[in-house]
């Protein structure tokens, strides 16, 4: 099924957060790098979320989505934000070739994000050796992946092996069941696919090398991962690496992003709280009336800056 | 006429060539061996510089070789004894091995060119520390060499610069290279570079890494691939010595081949990833160091003179052919270390006993195909042994398989109308009989009518 048939993918609170954090992240990029005539390439579904945040945080105009779903094809072009969005029908695998043949897109950057529901499998590694070798110079490329360990096997001990076919030679020979399960299996991909990413450049020789940038794993019902980083041209390389080794950096976290479901009210109480010098802890939260997990009031004190607020509008 | 001055072209060597060159001929990985190797050496030598046999017990463990590779740095030391300053003053910096040079017992290094090819391969700052014992107290210097300005201070000389320098931690060599080349610097960037060097360093030196040497990598010590053959049962690996006389020095070899690992059921091609396949094929070892590993090439003679082409069917052989001598110039060594030399006397002579070997198990592999299941259960009785334990055998032993006489089948083939069949299956007695089963009725009715009895 396709996410747009599922959720409304705009108001998974970790999702946002993590976008969030990608964007922010984005921009200072921008800032160090000369990337004013980039091109934004995306799944777009119907919402348009990235797109939108693309173009009023980073000021990009020329913007493609992907969309392989007949009806979604039909829907995203209605629901398109801006008269520059070009939707192509078809999978990735098929229409980045295309959109690299488009009148000038080979010779500028682009911001590519590839935000695929699905886990990684065949045709998503192959999309990204597609990207990292022939996205153009001063590109930032960013994959987002489902890290729910049954799509891996449902078996732990097929997990490893499941791995190992999918990302070669950069999975450790020990590679362990215990490394693939529920609450390991995040962190294990992140690493592995950030590993895989770095060796394809290194491999490709691209002359500015790859630059780690993103990795966040993030859980709504669902465990994600988004990894990303830039493909600097030769001379702009110094500048972006000084930027993501910055200690200010946020775009690499450790602890999964997982953002609670929240109502306004509860939103709106323990913000009163913060910032605080002091970790807010659960029996504050109880004080406070309501109750959260601790790893949520975490994430809560952590994030609550790119947290978004929804409401329901009765129309 | 020729002038005199004429008579004479200059054939002297280039810095440059030496530089950039030679350095291409051989991959970053086997650049970083070659500086193991010396350590190795060293070790080896420190440690009675034995016979390199599979029986030798030379205990290793008080060695360690560290390599430390950043995206801007890469690091090797030891505390493998160190060169001596004679030593450096006399042959570790000479571009090829002087004939005078005293031969090391067993070693793997024999060209007198790895260590000089391996940091111009790897970048242009240099920096060689050593430490090692004279009179009893330890005693050190130092050789930096920066690439550029050796190379701009022109052909004539050739010489490096050997400085004063503090002691090291332990005795042995330190080699720090800067200012990477960029081939260095990719590779270093590459997560799958460091991990399949460490798989290399695995398999390559798993002899030593047996013996106790430890070799890290990013402070994370290697362990060695066990190499195991399969024996009991009808199951037993060929394991024979022998003893040549070249130029008046012993080498000594030792062949062991068989069962690894079973063969597989299926001998197409999947896309798996096949363990088996992996490791399966020969393997050519000199003074220690395997210098050809899992080969399935012409190399090992596959694919030559009447000996098949390497196919999946065979999965599950390893044969291992082990050169040892105190002068490693006399084993079928390439300057990479990374091949054999196939011209090489030595290694020509014992390729039948290699051929012989692999026809054993291409043959047993063809007829285990008629007897899978049984030839599978009398697989499982016979259990891996490290080959250090291997007994003693002139030939590889395998299950006899008589071949089964085939009757020469016939395969018939024939579309009739579904009805038709339907029908004839129902005057069968079946209105559900299989299509292939209203055949074969159809053929025994017709036989017993028109041919009786067989």
């Amino acid at each position: 099924m396709a996410s747009f048939d599922s959720v409304n993918y705009s108001i998974r609170p970790s999702k946002s957060v993590q976008r969030a954090i990608v964007f922010q992240g984005l921009r200072r990029i921008f800032e160090v790098m000369d990337l004013g005539n980039a091109i934004y390439v995306g799944f777009g579904s119907i919402w348009f979320t990235d797109f939108v945040q693309a173009h009023k945080l980073l000021d990009i105009d020329d913007m493609v989505s992907i969309e392989a779903n007949e009806i979604g094809f039909r829907r995203a072009t209605f629901n398109k934000t801006y008269r520059t969005i070009s939707v192509m029908e078809g999978r990735a695998s098929v229409r980045l070739p295309d959109i690299l043949e488009l009148e000038g897109y080979s010779a500028r950057p682009w911001v590519v994000w590839l935000d695929y529901d699905s886990a990684l499998d065949e045709e998503v590694v192959d999309d990204m050796q597609w990207v990292l070798s022939n996205a153009p110079p001063n590109s930032i490329v960013l994959f987002t992946v489902s890290a729910t360990q049954n799509a891996y096997g449902k078996k732990p001990i097929q997990r490893p092996k499941r791995i190992r076919a999918l990302l070669g030679d950069v999975v450790q020979d020990d590679l362990s069941k215990d490394d693939c399960m529920k609450e390991t299996l995040p962190k294990t991909l992140a690493d592995l696919m950030m590993d895989f990413l770095k060796s394809e450049v290194a491999d490709t020789a691209r002359p500015g090398g790859f630059i780690e940038a993103f990795k966040l794993p993030y859980l709504d019902s669902v465990a994600m991962v988004t990894l990303g980083g830039i493909l600097p041209a030769k001379g702009a390389a110094a500048a972006a690496r000084a930027l993501v080794a910055d200690e200010g950096w946020t775009g690499i976290v450790g602890e999964t992003i997982e953002a609670p479901p929240m109502t306004l009210r509860e939103i709106t109480t323990l913000q009163a709280e913060l910032p605080a010098v002091a970790n807010l802890t659960r029996e504050r939260i109880q004080e406070l009336g309501f109750d959260l997990h601790e790893r949520q009031v975490r994430s809560f004190q952590k994030y609550y800056k790119y947290l978004p607020s929804f409401a329901e509008i009765i129309a | 006429m020729i002038p005199a001055e004429k008579k004479r072209a200059d054939a002297n060597p280039t810095k440059a060539f030496f530089v950039r060159m030679i350095t291409r001929d051989i991959t970053l990985e086997d650049c970083i061996f070659d500086l193991v190797d010396n350590s190795i050496d060293g070790a080896w030598e420190l440690a009675g510089g034995h016979p390199l046999s599979l029986d030798d017990k030379t205990d290793l463990s008080a060695y360690k070789i560290s390599i430390r590779i950043e995206e801007d740095c890469f690091e090797i030391s030891d505390n493998c004894g160190g060169i001596t300053l004679d030593d450096a003053v006399d042959y570790a910096f000479t571009f090829g091995r002087k004939d005078e040079a005293e031969t090391e017992n067993f070693s793997i290094g024999v060209y007198g060119i790895g260590m000089k090819r391996a940091v111009f391969k790897l970048g242009s700052q240099i920096d060689i520390r050593s430490t090692y014992e004279a009179d009893g107290s330890p005693s050190s210097f130092r050789v930096p060499i920066n690439v550029e300005d050796w190379l701009a201070s022109g052909d004539d000389n050739w010489d490096f610069d050997i400085e004063e320098a503090e002691d090291l931690e332990q005795k042995g060599v330190q080699i720090t290279v800067t200012d990477l080349t960029e081939a260095a610097k990719r590779s270093f960037e590459s997560p799958r570079f460091i991990r399949n060097l460490r798989r290399s360093i695995a398999r390559d030196y798993a002899l030593h890494l047996h013996r106790g040497l430890v070799i890290e990598v990013q402070g994370e010590p290697i362990s060695g691939w066990t190499i195991e053959l399969r024996q009991g049962g009808e199951f037993s690996p060929m394991r024979a010595q022998f003893e040549e006389d070249i130029e008046d020095e012993k080498v000594f070899v030792e062949v062991l081949a068989g069962m690894a690992a079973p063969p597989p059921d299926d001998s197409e091609p999947s896309d798996d990833f096949d363990e088996g396949q992996n490791t399966s094929g020969w393997y050519v070892v000199c003074n220690g160091r395997i210098v050809l590993a899992a080969d399935k090439t012409t190399l090992t003679g596959w694919g030559t003179e009447g000996w098949p082409q390497w196919h999946p069917q065979y999965t599950g052989f390893l044969g291992i052919i082990i050169f040892y001598s105190r002068r490693a110039d006399l084993l079928p060594l390439t300057t990479t270390k990374r091949s054999v030399d196939e011209t090489s006397a030595i290694y020509r002579q014992f390729r039948p006993k290699m051929r012989e070997a692999s026809r054993e198990w291409i043959s047993y592999t063809n007829t285990r195909k008629q007897i899978r299941e049984e030839a599978a259960e009398r697989e499982d009785a016979a259990k891996s042994v490290p080959i250090f334990e291997v007994t003693i055998r002139q030939d590889v032993e395998l299950p006899k398989i008589a071949p089964k006489t085939k009757i020469p089948q016939a395969n018939i083939l024939y579309t009739v109308p579904r009805a038709r069949a339907k029908s004839l299956a129902s005057a069968f007695g079946n209105i559900n009989m299989s299509y292939k089963d209203v055949g074969l009725r159809s053929f025994e009715y017709a036989f017993e009518d028109l041919v009786g009895d067989d």
